[in-house]
């Protein structure tokens, strides 16, 4: 392990911590593809430090985001019942074949969130209108509320359609124990378009709950010796720093700043995934 | 409010794990180029390697142990909110989050004994 190879790695960890973080998604989806086409780090070695940087950018996000209120503890800890049934029911279901017709049939459902929230972006442009609990949110109390700080205003909402998010995230638990990939890119928009939950607050509560489900599967990949020590360390460390800066700041960001640049990198992994599902990714 | 309470605990364990296995990292790594030590079990790891190392603190092994410290911070944290909203009499919370404890148990049990 030479100190150039330790210092790149860290970049490259620092930037996907920090982007995983500000999104709400693990940072997965950025990471491996770098380490493997710049570090040049096997496939398998790569997903094994992606598991525990998942959990990385969650716990270190986490640490802000639920001192300022942005996570939604309650609605996180409502969909948690569903996205680790489904990180487990994913590690028994075995597609042998089926799994490249599955990434392209993800890949889809995100290009079209990602059309959604585009449209609905450009018809109410930064202006939120809040959604009042539905009777399963009334009855949990799974609205919620946080200052913000881009605005000065302090925001409160409601949960719409909260037993449909838990279906939907049922789904993304299956996905990220079976594909590795989607948790947070289906949990984010499920959040968003059909509860009405803010994109601060959606954003942060998907990166409380997405540790949750990594940690579910991290033990197998640490047993399996997926997660090399060296390989895995600085890609940690660059992670911890990224995530817990970009934590920092992402409530100083305008929501509908977030939303846009959230849409973008759906798109880009909707697309990648239908590429991976044709074979030619 | 109580509310506020766990919400202050909760960040609190999670900025101990994330400071205490970013600490790991840091002396692994900085062990690792003063030693040049790589010394590393190969195949399956065992649960006794992970926990005593072979030599105990060498490089890989305060590696290892900072990823099991990282590993372990979000199901503390649901160990917390398990045992906040039981003391609190908020049992269908209560309900809700030793059922995920419990499915990440049984996952884990998975890992260990696969």
């Amino acid at each position: 392990m030479t100190p150039e190879y330790i210092l790149f790695s860290f970049l490259i960890s620092l930037f996907s911590g920090a982007a995983g973080a500000l999104l709400g998604l693990g940072g997965g989806v950025f990471l491996v593809p770098l380490l493997i086409y710049i570090l040049g780090v096997p496939m398998h070695l790569a997903a094994g430090a992606s598991i525990l940087a998942v959990i990385a950018t969650s716990s270190a996000a986490a640490a802000s985001y639920v001192d300022e209120e942005l996570t939604n503890i309650r609605l996180g800890m409502f969909l948690e019942l569903a996205t680790t049934l489904g990180a487990v029911t994913g590690a028994f279901l075995a597609f042998a074949s089926g799994e490249n017709l599955l990434q392209a049939i993800f890949g889809a459902s995100l290009i079209y969130s990602s059309a959604t929230m585009l449209l609905q972006l450009r018809r109410s442009g930064s202006v939120w209108t809040p959604k009042r609990n539905d009777d399963v949110a009334e009855k949990l109390r799974l609205g919620g509320g946080y200052h913000d700080k881009a605005t000065g205003e302090d925001v409160s909402y409601g949960v719409d359609r909260s037993p449909l998010i838990l279906g939907v995230s049922y789904v993304a638990g299956i996905t990220s124990g079976l594909l590795g990939i989607g948790g947070g890119a289906i949990k984010v928009p499920a959040m968003n378009i059909f509860g009405g939950v803010p994109m601060k607050a959606a954003v942060a509560t998907s990166n409380f709950m997405v540790g949750v489900t990594a940690a579910a599967s991290a033990m197998v990949y640490i047993r399996y010796g997926h997660c090399d020590a060296f390989i895995t360390g600085p890609v940690i460390f660059g992670t911890l720093i990224g995530a817990s800066v970009a934590a920092r700041m992402t409530n100083r960001l305008k929501g509908s700043t977030i939303k846009l640049l959230f849409i973008v990198v759906l798109a880009f992994i909707g697309v990648k995934m239908i590429l991976t599902g044709a074979g030619i990714w | 409010m109580v509310e506020r309470r766990m919400e202050s605990r909760l960040s609190l364990i999670l900025r101990v794990g994330v400071v205490a296995s970013a600490a790991l990292m840091v002396l692994g790594l900085a062990l690792n180029q003063i030693t040049g030590d790589v010394s590393y079990p190969t195949g399956i790891l065992s649960i006794e390697w992970i926990i005593f190392g072979d030599p105990f603190l060498a490089p890989s092994h305060i590696l290892f142990l900072g990823f099991m410290i990282l590993l372990s911070t979000p199901i503390m944290r649901i160990v917390y909110s398990t045992v906040f909203f039981a003391v609190h009499r908020d049992y269908l919370y209560a309900v809700l989050t030793s059922v995920v404890l419990l499915v990440l148990i049984f996952s884990f049990t998975m890992g260990v004994g696969g």
